[in-house]
């Protein structure tokens, strides 16, 4: 995040020039090289690690937490966070399985949505009219619709029939949970980067006192973008009990950490006002990929957490000891 | 009056990054005395006395202290030589009470444990000796400023305190808590205890100083008694030898052109009953000290900041602003004092920071392309001399200061705003960018636009403005037509005020 550094003194232009250019390069670069040799290592201990099928795999795993990351972008990009997004997804996966039971696939795919929307414009509602912490209301929203979950559907799993869409390949083999994921990031990078939107994001971000002074809708616009992570839950809590069959009370648990991970792996600042959807993905990607790749070579899944932790804070290390360095 | 050297400062110079601030000052600062330090905003006062607080180091120079040289590396050391400082800005514990605030840096203790019934008389001692009645137990942050002012006072009397340095202690205080501070001064140099008081009202010099230090441009431009001077030749001191005539000159004609703005009996904490108007081609300079309410007002037309009572008349229509975005589209811009935390998106590019306001213009049903913000910045870069790429591509906090504060003026040109509320323009520019913005701000004016320029500076209301409204502590003093404009005349009405 060299965007960070501050100086506002003077420099020659031959300094600022080349402090920009030591600065442009790594912000992305680095987790490139990152990825590709996490590839590179896991190619040569795996064979079967860079077949086509193995690499729909690695993305249809990421889909659900991609989905959600999309969203968390938007939101941290404008210095907000949202944990609530894995009991949210829960929680749309059983008010969807219940409604399909009594309604139909179709009346409860909206039920779906509502539900989705609801969670967002709740926390939207707390953190920009009531004024609580988004870290604290979605804290809150987290536990409560993770209890609601397992109390409305109680310690067994609901089924769903006849909803199977997420699973089915219908072009190269890739399952649409994976090509919904990939459109949704695609829009996400469009709006952050082209839409005003997307520049108001940043600008809140960056300094919300300022973007107010310039004539932001400060708080409508950080509505609307809970509403958009909610919406992201919506389609979650569909892909996943598409995927499964059926949703409990597990449903989604830990998914909050695995995207704020991702997020955060990609470069966007945990104080806002930098960040992109690209990086987003990278950082999906080097997640999912040392996952994949642990599994290929018989590595335990708990180590896999181990591993996903430890390359968190040694990427935000990283990136702090690069920001020292820019600015002496 | 004895004349002992309590602290004695010789050569002192510093510098941040490539701004000389202090330029080698020399100070002697008696036992048993009060020396008022005066000065313009920039002028090196607040480096100065952190420096003696031990919060900056000097790039060179000596401190003496009774006769030995010191060298403070942290505050702590500053403290343990006995210096005090009352900072400017308050800087308590707000949640913690009044008893803990005042004993807090020298809180007393048992073998470690806080022994509070030392630490309540400590802090009833010291506001006794204020003549100031707090409740105890109260955490600060329920007072009122001036209130958490003498809490700030009563910390700094109480240990071995020998030397006292307060940095425009009045500012937020009544005129009853004035008069007790002015009283607990007096008692301290009685005591033998060296007092640097920092001011910008020169009645306040006179009324209590016995010596008077002037510093300009970081050098010392009076070093005298205050019986051997007078208020004019303190004035002519601080502001030096008149500014040299500029070459472009703006006068207002009034052509009779209906008012952009008006404002009728404006009220609010910060000021009351304030009227004040600006037309077409006018620029209006509205100066006041820390306190005056200046900057809230020119936040208060902006829809930026509420106020109580009073109206506003925008093109002879009453408005009431919510939010900035109602101002902003009846043709209003505002720069705001403190670029850092209100005017720069920090992360962002030149041309997106002066894009900002216009992105819905800008763009294509939803969408915005950068090529659409560039074609914006170049348009403005020229005429506003900005030092940067002509497409504004690179990052905002590359640039310095007077180029920054040229993008965020650029802003509301772009924005096509008629009206402009600039609060403090030229803060933390450099003296070149300085005639760069006062010669925007003329040509602006000639070409129709109306300018409000709130500011505690007195350069910008000499320089740019075509008449001059002063307040002091929330009210308006005086009216200046522009031909009686000038820096003696500004600093005589906002310091004499209400006092004099």
């Amino acid at each position: 995040m060299p965007d960070q550094v501050q100086t506002t003194a003077v420099e020659s232009p031959a300094a600022t020039f080349g402090a920009r250019a030591r600065m442009k390069a790594p912000e992305w670069a680095a987790l490139l090289v990152f990825l590709l040799a996490e590839i590179a290592f896991f190619t040569v201990n795996s064979p079967y690690f860079l077949s086509w099928p193995n690499i729909v795999n690695i993305v249809t795993a990421l889909a659900i937490t991609g989905i959600l990351a999309a969203g968390g972008t938007i939101l941290l990009i404008a210095g907000q966070f949202d944990l609530s997004v894995g009991s949210g997804t829960a929680f749309v996966a059983l008010m969807f399985a219940l409604a399909a039971q009594s309604l139909g696939i179709l009346p409860a795919t909206g039920v779906a949505i509502l539900v989705g929307m609801g969670i967002g414009m709740l926390n939207g509602f707390l953190v920009t009219v009531v004024g609580v912490n988004a870290l604290i209301t979605t804290l809150g929203t987290l536990a409560i619709f993770r209890g609601l979950t397992l109390s409305i559907g109680g310690a067994s799993s609901v089924r769903v029939t006849g909803f199977d869409w997420a699973i089915a390949r219908p072009f190269f083999d890739i399952p649409l949970s994976a090509l919904l994921f990939l459109v949704i990031a695609i829009a996400v990078a469009v709006v952050l980067s082209r839409t005003v939107f997307g520049r108001t994001i940043y600008a809140i971000g960056a300094n919300e006192n300022a973007a107010r002074l310039v004539g932001i809708r400060t708080k409508k616009t950080l509505f609307l973008a809970f509403v958009i992570s909610g919406l992201c839950m919506a389609v979650t809590g569909l892909v996943s009990a598409s995927q499964l069959g059926s949703t409990s009370g597990t449903t989604g648990l830990g998914l909050e950490l695995a995207v704020v991970t991702a997020i955060i792996l990609g470069g966007t600042s945990l104080k806002g006002g930098t960040g992109s959807m690209f990086g987003t993905v990278l950082g999906l990607l080097i997640v999912g990929v040392l996952n994949n790749g642990m599994t290929l070579m018989n590595i335990n899944s708990t180590w896999q957490q181990v591993a996903a932790g430890t390359l968190l804070i040694l990427a935000v290390s990283f990136d702090q000891v690069r920001q020292r360095f820019i600015r002496s | 009056m004895s004349e002992a050297i309590f602290l004695s400062v010789r050569g002192i110079r510093k510098s941040f990054g490539p701004v000389k601030v202090l330029h080698g000052v020399d100070l002697d600062l008696p036992s048993g005395s009060v020396t008022a330090l005066l000065g313009e905003n920039g002028a090196g006062k607040s480096t100065l006395v952190r420096i003696l607080a031990g919060d900056h180091h000097p790039d060179n120079g000596s401190i003496v202290i009774d006769g030995s040289p010191v060298a403070f590396r942290t505050v702590a050391q500053s403290r343990g030589a006995g210096i005090r400082l009352i900072a400017q800005e308050i800087a308590d514990a707000p949640t913690l009470t009044v008893a803990e605030n005042i004993a807090l840096g020298s809180l007393p203790n048992r073998m470690g444990f806080v022994d509070f019934r030392a630490m309540r008389d400590m802090a009833q001692g010291a506001l006794d000796a204020l003549g100031a009645d707090l409740p105890l137990d109260a955490p600060v942050s329920k007072l009122r400023l001036g209130e958490r002012q003498i809490v700030e006072i009563a910390r700094a009397t109480v240990g071995a305190s020998r030397c006292l340095i307060f940095d425009e202690p009045t500012a937020a205080l009544s005129d009853a808590e004035t008069k007790r501070l002015f009283s607990l001064i007096e008692r301290m140099r009685e005591r033998g205890a060296t007092i640097l008081y920092i001011t910008h009202r020169l009645d306040e010099v006179f009324a209590i100083a016995d010596r008077v230090c002037v510093l300009r441009d970081g050098r010392v431009s009076m070093d005298a008694k205050v019986d051997e001077v007078d208020q004019p030749a303190v004035v002519a001191a601080m502001v030096g030898r008149p500014v040299a005539a500029h070459q472009d000159h703006h006068a207002y004609v009034d052509s009779g052109a209906s008012k952009l703005v008006a404002v009728k009996g404006l009220t609010s904490d910060s000021f009351s009953n304030v009227d004040v108007d600006v037309a077409p081609g006018e620029i209006v300079g509205l100066y006041g000290k820390v306190g005056s309410g200046v900057p809230e007002l020119a936040g208060a037309i902006f829809g930026a900041v509420p106020y109580t009572g009073g109206k506003v008349e925008v093109a002879g229509e009453n408005v009431s602003f919510r939010h900035p975005g109602e101002a902003i589209a009846r043709g209003i811009g505002f720069l705001p004092a403190d670029r850092a935390s209100e005017g720069l998106l920090r992360t962002r590019t030149v041309a997106e920071n002066l894009s900002a306001p216009s992105w819905r213009r800008l763009a294509r049903g939803l969408f915005i392309s950068r090529a659409a913000e560039s074609r914006a910045f170049t348009q403005w870069h020229k005429d506003l001399k900005v030092r940067s790429r002509p497409d504004g591509s690179e990052k905002i906090l590359t640039l310095s200061g007077g180029n920054q504060q040229k993008v965020l003026l650029g802003r509301w040109l772009e924005a096509g705003s008629r009206l402009l509320l600039l609060v403090e323009p030229t803060r933390g520019v450099d003296v070149g960018a300085r005639q760069e913005i006062y010669h925007v701000l003329r040509d602006l004016a000639r070409q129709g636009h109306g300018i409000l320029i709130a500011s505690s500076d007195y350069e910008d209301i000499t320089e740019a403005a075509t008449r001059a409204v002063v307040m002091v502590r929330g009210r308006v003093v005086a009216h200046l037509p522009q031909e009686e404009i000038s820096t003696a005349r500004l600093t005589e009405a906002a310091g004499g005020g209400v006092n004099a």
